[in-house]
């Protein structure tokens, strides 16, 4: 059995220390205490340790490895004869390839070995690069960047590797970026060949960067081609929609046994967009200049759809938990997208833009309670913080953006600095009475 | 995955890299290998910025859809992204001369003429041929080169039967650079 991917280091580390002192105090038998440690698999727990470090090292080691290789033939480009160049070239990728898989799959340095692996992806593109120099291959600036990614594609799904995925995923985007502007009608289904290419692949190997990676592609893609149709509203719909569409696909992913893990990276970067979305369409000057084109964006409607599909989903399971924030998390980015479809019917409104600014600012003051409250339900200071970081914005742009009176600013900037240092200090007294508490409580039940 | 399918997940990988490296090139050295040499004069574009990077942007009498006399006549005009086939023909001084784009591959062309395959990008004609990449060495001494002698400037192209082409090399004078 292996530990629920779910619980960190830092859990299966606390549990090895408490297993000692259980056994020690009687709570847990000795049996029972083996059991749970090859549950959690504790005896590998002080190698885990120092993967992590070591595959940094190795990976920025390569990094510097195919940085020196291709410096080293371009430094002598001049010298060197065509067919000793391609040979050069040729030989980079293959070595890197041969020796990291066979380290890895021979000798079982397997971080290195995946370490090379993505060095070798990295000289591929640069090669592409070269190769195109030779010839004096003058092409699309984009072009490059689209084989590149086919290349790495192939090789992140050969050898299971979440972060040639993520070059995948860059190097694609950049394509996509460039060849939407000549093509946009075939770039319109770039996130469905995003999605067909890597989530499944993020989803067998278990990567939360490369799942929520690639979620957030197909987002930010769908937001260009939104964007490149010239429609302001277009875009905010887009961006509203994407944001609801992976928090509750993170809140689903939470309360269901599908990749738990996947929940909290995935909803935290879809509160994130929205806030995001909130915060950019919450200045009047946006509404005044926004243009009401067309509203044609499928991929808007997909993520709007799914993102019901997935409340209720949630809300037939019954999970009662998180209910309170979901709801919040609908209803702000169910004003942000009903903003946006109604401003083009109110176009010759002469106070629509006032109307749309005001709901707006009143998702973006719903989002910053809903951040701040998941900073207080699950304890995370991170999100208290930036909850409060994020209202404080809100009120300070406010008054940065209309015309107020000198002391009128500086009250705002007072009282908004107060209230954040008061808030603070409640929130870890908060935190300190609840581990208090707890303390309290092991003691009451005979533990030192 | 058993080991074996990984070695050969791999394998497939690598080798699906090495094809997209050589068919890279592919057009350009069948190009080069099978082509009739052709030589255009070079325009200059901006003598102040023709380097960008460690490639200079070449542009050539042929690039200008205006330069063939039946452009003004084709009723179709030149939408962004057309194909069309340049026809050129070999001039007294050495160099090539513009004379007609048509929609289709000439079937026979004589010696003296060549179809180079086009597309129209932001009003002008592009064949694939304008970026001479040059030596990081030799970057300031061709930039400088070529905004003094222009009007001497040529490049040789090679162009294959169905019209694509492969820049050669530069020639300014007696001075050549590949």
């Amino acid at each position: 059995m292996t530990p629920n991917q779910n619980m960190s280091t830092k859990f299966r580390g606390a549990l090895r220390n408490e297993l000692a002192i259980w056994i020690q105090k009687g709570i847990v038998t000795e049996e029972t205490a083996t059991q749970l440690s090859t549950a959690y698999e504790l005896d590998n727990l002080r190698h885990e340790s120092t993967r992590l470090l070591s595959a940094v090292i190795f990976t920025i080691g390569g990094l510097l490895l195919g940085g020196g290789l291709i410096s080293f033939v371009a430094a002598n480009w001049e010298g060197i004869p065509t067919p000793i160049k391609l040979a050069l070239l040729f030989s980079a990728l293959l070595g890197l390839h041969t020796v990291g898989f066979w380290l890895w799959h021979s000798k079982n340095w397997r971080r290195l070995g995946h370490a090379l692996i993505f060095c070798g992806c990295l000289v591929f593109g640069a090669n592409i690069g070269l190769v195109a120099q030779i010839f004096h291959i003058s092409s699309n600036w984009y072009g490059g960047f689209g084989v590149w990614a086919l290349g790495s594609l192939v090789m992140a799904w050969a050898v299971r590797s979440w972060i040639i995925g993520v070059l995948v995923l860059s190097t694609s985007f950049i394509w996509f970026v460039g060849f939407q502007s000549d093509q946009e009608q075939l770039a319109s289904s770039y996130p469905l060949i995003l999605a067909i290419s890597l989530l499944p692949l993020a989803w067998i190997i278990c990567s939360r960067v490369l799942h929520a990676g690639t979620l957030l592609g197909i987002i930010m893609a769908a937001c260009v081609l939104a964007g490149y149709q010239g429609s302001g509203r277009q875009l905010l719909f887009t961006m509203a929609a994407g944001g609801m569409f992976m928090w509750t696909l993170g809140e689903f992913h939470r309360a269901s046994e599908w990749r738990t893990e996947f929940g909290n990276i995935t909803g935290g970067l879809g509160l994130g967009l929205l806030a995001v979305t909130a915060y950019v369409w919450s200045f009047h000057y946006l509404w005044d200049q926004l243009v009401f084109g067309p509203m044609r964006s499928l991929w808007a409607f997909l993520f709007f759809s799914l993102s019901i599909a997935f409340s209720l989903l949630m809300w037939a399971r019954g999970r009662q938990g998180q209910a309170l924030l979901t709801a919040g998390v609908l209803l702000a980015g169910g004003i942000l997208c009903a903003s946006s479809l109604l401003s083009g019917a109110s176009a010759n409104t002469s106070n629509g833009e006032f109307l749309f600014t005001v709901t707006t600012n009143l998702a973006a003051l719903i989002l910053a309670a809903i951040i701040i409250g998941v900073g207080l339900l699950d304890e995370r200071r991170l999100a208290f913080w930036l909850g409060s970081l994020y209202l404080v914005l809100l009120i300070l742009s406010r008054f940065l953006e209309y015309e107020t009176s000198l002391l009128a600013k500086s009250v705002a900037f007072l009282a908004c600095g107060v209230t954040v240092i008061i808030a603070g200090i409640s929130y870890e007294k908060y935190l300190r009475r609840k581990a208090a508490g707890l303390e309290a409580h092991k003691e009451e039940v005979g533990y030192e | 995955m058993s080991k074996r399918a990984s070695l050969v997940a791999f394998i497939v990988a690598v080798v699906i890299q090495i094809l997209i490296l050589v068919a890279v090139p592919a057009r350009k050295v069948f190009t080069m290998a099978t082509g009739k040499t052709v030589v255009l004069k070079v325009q200059p574009v901006d003598p102040y910025s023709i380097l960008s990077g460690y490639y200079a942007t070449l542009r050539f009498d042929i690039s200008r859809i205006d330069a063939f006399p039946n452009a003004r006549g084709m009723s179709q005009g030149f939408p962004d992204g057309a194909w069309f086939y340049a026809i050129v023909e070999k001039g007294d001084e050495g160099t090539w001369k513009p004379i007609s784009l048509e929609h289709e591959l000439p079937a026979d062309l004589p010696d003296n003429r060549a179809a180079l395959l086009g597309r129209i990008n932001h009003g002008a004609i592009r064949y694939g041929i304008e970026e001479f990449y040059i030596p990081e060495a030799q970057r300031h001494r061709i930039a400088e080169d070529l905004s003094r002698n222009v009007d001497k400037a040529r490049v040789e192209i090679k162009v294959d039967r169905s019209g694509h082409t492969a820049l050669d090399r530069l020639r300014i004078e007696d001075r050549i650079y590949e």
